[in-house]
This record gives structure tokens, sequence and C-alpha cells, in this order.
């Protein structure tokens, strides 16, 4: 057993991935409560893959570079946002049908101009990531990423609380309440681009999601949420990456999501807000020790 | 009484669409306004208005003393999440958190406050508890609890009642009242007419395209009601019944 850790940690591009893993949860983890709290899940889903063109354009006309990357997935990102919310605004279409229609042309569009470019990455690393991927630059990306996200938390946690508790009342007191919303878009984007690379365009999200959602059936209060979530999508990915390990030809983000989902699996089952207690037939004495 | 709000010749409305014209009139301190009306009559509008949310078609909106800091405001239940992981003691604390800027921590005597405000409002006793496991009575206790906390001159409460059983409403009736003794303007958006005008000084009455301001005696009759499209002229006579004088036993007036 031992040898085997020893083993795995022989090489470097375990060692960068478990590096760059640890990272990615400590800023994904904060974005994907919020994510979930906010209702978002399924729109964080759909910005993923939104962002794929963006992501293939900047690979096909200036290589695979951190800055390409970025600079492709940002402006893919937030243009399908720009557009989704001007779909919803000025036609008939409500936000979740024009992000729909919108995700899906982009990533239609990202797999063909990919396909028809003759790409060096395999279709299956770019969609579903892999571990051999991650070089010093990615490890730069990941850790600039989580810099930004968790100043950004630091400072816009309690207007995120309010307004995703009570958006009216955040809106009557604040003087700029879509800077909240816009900033969080835009840190989701981020954090989408930092986990590009391990998990690829499809399964980005998992570990935004699972980890929050698998959370959410500990947690009574946002501390616990926020805390549980970062652990749950640090133990994903550790045990994600050495099943990746294992069994050489399976790409990492499916098997890191899976352990997030086994995580979920097992808080629906045992945890006091999931089927093992009824949440509004409580008594008063055995609410204090839920997280 | 010091004015604290004033209208002069407002229009309220969105383009196209206009809501009520020419109203003037002023909110002082220590008084209870009552503003109601049928659906669609501008209720909310004018407290988005209020809000510095929307603008008016026309007209100048005051504030005498400056715009307040703070407006206390306690918003319609329909928007807020209440299954979000936070306690009753940090949903109260909410009240004192500036817009933006950093988590930091209440000092002691910002956590005497939170519970003094709990007790008041009745939910003490529950503090600890998160917020989706409270009836929808103890969370309107609690939302009350963070109106004390943002100590307001001015406090506006959208639909307040709207789903709390008769002894949470006369319980939070009795805090806003000690609002109005203060010296604090209160705002009161209801939906009916109900017990709850005994305890408001002013009324202002929205509806088929006027609005009307004054007492609650001089506003609030069956007159008005019925050409304010609030209610029709055979619920005007019904409820009137006794006001009009059981004797005269006749309505057709109304």
């Amino acid at each position: 057993m031992f040898e085997f850790f020893t083993e795995m940690w022989g090489f470097a591009f375990m060692q960068r991935a478990f590096v760059a893993t640890t990272v990615l949860s400590a800023s994904v983890a904060p974005v994907g409560a919020f994510l979930v709290l906010r209702r978002l899940s399924l729109a964080g889903e759909a910005m993923a893959h939104a962002i794929t063109p963006g992501i293939v354009i900047g690979f096909v006309t200036a290589g695979l570079s951190v800055m390409s990357l970025l600079i492709g997935g940002l402006i893919a990102g937030v243009g399908v946002a720009v557009l989704t919310s001007l779909l919803a605004r000025k036609t008939i279409l409500r936000s979740d049908a024009s992000l729909a229609s919108l995700y899906l042309i982009a990533l239609a569009a990202g797999i063909f101009i990919l396909s028809a470019a003759g790409s060096a990455i395999p279709l299956k690393s770019f969609l579903f990531g892999s571990i051999l991927g991650i070089d010093d630059a990615s490890m730069m990306l990941v850790g600039g990423v989580a810099m930004v996200t968790l100043l950004s938390f630091a400072v816009l946690l309690r207007p995120l609380i309010v307004s995703t508790c009570d958006p009216v009342f955040f809106e009557a007191r604040t003087r700029w309440p879509w800077l909240v919303d816009q900033g969080f878009m835009l840190l989701l984007v981020l954090n989408l681009l930092a986990a590009f690379k391990t998990l690829g365009t499809l399964m980005a999200v998992g570990l935004m999601i699972l980890p929050a959602t698998a959370a959410r059936y500990w947690a009574a209060t946002i501390t616990g949420q926020l805390v549980l979530g970062f652990v749950f999508a640090l133990l994903s990915c550790w045990i994600g990456l050495t099943l990746s390990y294992i069994f050489p030809n399976t790409p990492s983000g499916p098997a890191i999501v899976l352990v997030a989902g086994a995580f979920f699996l097992i808080s629906v089952l045992c945890a006091p807000l999931g089927f093992g207690r009824k949440p509004r037939k409580q008594s008063h004495a055995d609410t204090t020790s839920l997280t | 009484m010091q004015p604290v709000f004033q209208v002069w010749d407002l229009s309220l409305g969105y383009p196209g669409k206009t809501l009520f014209e020419h109203l003037s009139f002023s909110i002082e301190s220590g008084t209870t306004l009552a503003v109601l009306g049928a659906n669609g009559s501008g209720k909310s509008t004018f407290v988005k208005m209020m809000l510095n949310l929307l603008s008016p078609l026309s007209g100048e909106v005051i504030w005498p003393a400056g715009r307040p800091r703070e407006i206390g405001y306690l918003a319609q239940m329909a928007e807020f999440d209440s299954r979000f992981p936070i306690r009753v003691r940090d949903l109260a604390a909410m009240g004192a958190w500036g817009g933006f800027g950093m988590r930091r921590r209440l000092d002691r005597e910002g956590h005497m406050r939170v519970a003094a405000a709990l007790d008041e409002a009745g939910v003490l006793s529950i503090a600890d508890q998160p917020i989706h496991t409270l009836s929808g009575g103890q969370l309107q206790r609690a939302l009350f609890a963070r109106v004390i906390m943002q100590d307001a001159p001015l406090i506006l409460l959208d639909e307040p009642f709207a789903a709390v059983d008769q002894q949470t409403e006369a319980h939070l009736l009795t805090i806003i009242n000690r609002w109005r003794d203060e010296g604090r303007a209160v705002v009161l958006v209801i939906h009916d007419l109900s017990s709850v005008l005994d305890h408001c000084t002013h009324a202002l009455l929205l509806g088929g395209g006027h609005a009307n301001h004054g007492s609650v005696t001089e506003v609030l009759t069956p007159e008005r009601l019925v050409s304010q499209k609030y209610m029709s002229e055979s619920q005007a006579a019904w409820m009137f019944r006794s006001a009009l004088g059981d004797t005269k036993k006749d309505t057709s007036h109304v």
C-alpha cells in the first residue's frame, strides 16, 4: 500500500495533478456552493459547455497556451452570458431556454471546429480532462484563479449571502446589485477554465456542483456549507486521481466526478437533511448540532 | 413631527401606462401609513419608488432631512429563499450588515443587540435553528428582528401579515406601535382592509387611476373604496353596514 503511493507520487505529473486539484478544490468550492444556493446549477453546467468554442478557437489559432485558453474562454463565456440575458429580456424566451439554445450551438461549434482543424489533442482529453495535461502554465492558471476567487469571496461573501437568501431586500439596500451577479458569473467562467485541464469541458462543473449538493445535506450554516463543500471536493480529487492512475486509460474528469457522486449519494441517504430526517418536522431541541 | 419623506405632484407608472397622477403628501416621523389598493393599482411600484429602484414618471420626491442611510425594509416573502443555510440569529444580524465589505464579526454589543431584537420578536428561543425549520409565522418574526436590527428612521413593510396567524400579527403590531412611539415613520403595504388599520394613522389608497392620501377615516370611505375599484358596491355595503348605522339599513347611497 505504502509502496503504491510512493510510486504514484514519484511521477512528476501526479505530483502536479495532486497540487493543482488541491488548489482547484479551494477555488471551486465557494463558487459551487453559491451556484447551488442561487439555483444556478444547470446554468453553471450550460456555461461550462458554452465556453468550449472559445477554448477551441483560442487553441486552433494560438496553440495550447494558458493565455489563449483564458482569453478564448472568457470571450465565449461573457458573450454567451450577455446574449442569454439579451434574449431573455428582449424576446419571448425565458433565460433557461435562451441559455440552453446558445450553449448547444456553442458546444457543437466547439467540437466541430476542433475536429475540422485536425487537433493534436484527443477529443477525449478535451471533453473529459487528463491528468497528463497539467503543465507548469496550467498550475499557474489554477493558482491565479484560486487567488482571484478567494480574494473576491472575501469581499463578496456578505452581499452574496444576502442577495441569495433575500434578493429583494438586497436590491433595496445596494446601489449596484448587478455587480454581485456579474462578478459571480465571471468567477464561474474563470473557475471553469481553471478546471478545464483536469476535468475537461464536460466534467468541469461536476467538481463544483456535486460536492456542494452533498454538503447541502449536512450543513445548517453557510460556513458549514463552504467548509464541507471544500472537503468533499478535495477528497473527490485525490481519490479520483488515484483511480485514474490505477486504470491508465480512464480520463481523470469522470473519475473525480464519480467519487464526488459517491459522496453525494452517501449524503442523500445518511445526512440529516437528506432522507435521514424530514427537515420540517424537527423539534426545537434536536436542531442545534446539524453542522 | 418632522416630515421624513415627501412627494409633490407625483405620477407613477411605466412607459405607456400611468398608474396614478398628481399625488402630493408627506410622511412624518411618528406616524404609520397604510398603503392599500387592488392588484395592479401600483402598491409595488410605490414601494420601488420609495426604495429608489424606480423613477417617477413626473413629479418630485423629497427627503427633507436627506435620504436615510438605512431604510428598514421587509420585502414580500415570494422571493425569499427559506431553505438558505442560515440560522435565525444570523438572519437577524443581516440587518446590521453594510452593503459590501469584508466579513466582520459582530462585537459584544452587536451580539446583545441581536439577542434583544430576537427577544422582542419572540424568536430568541429558536435563535440557533436553521431557518428552513421555521413555520411561516416564526420566519416573519425573524425577519422583523432583522428590521429591528436595521434601526432605521423610516420602515417599509410590504405585506407583513400575508402569511401569519392572528396571534403573530398581534405581536408584530406591538413592535410596529413601538416604532411609531419612538418617532420612526412606518409604511405598511397591506392587501386587505384588516384590523391592522386600527394601528395606522394615515392611509394611501391607490386604484382606478387615482391616489388619495389622508387620515384613515378620511380616505377609507365606502365611496372612495368603490370608485377606486378596491371593492364592489355590495362588498362595501356589507363591510360598512355597522359604520353606516344599523338603524338606517339603507345602503343605496354607497
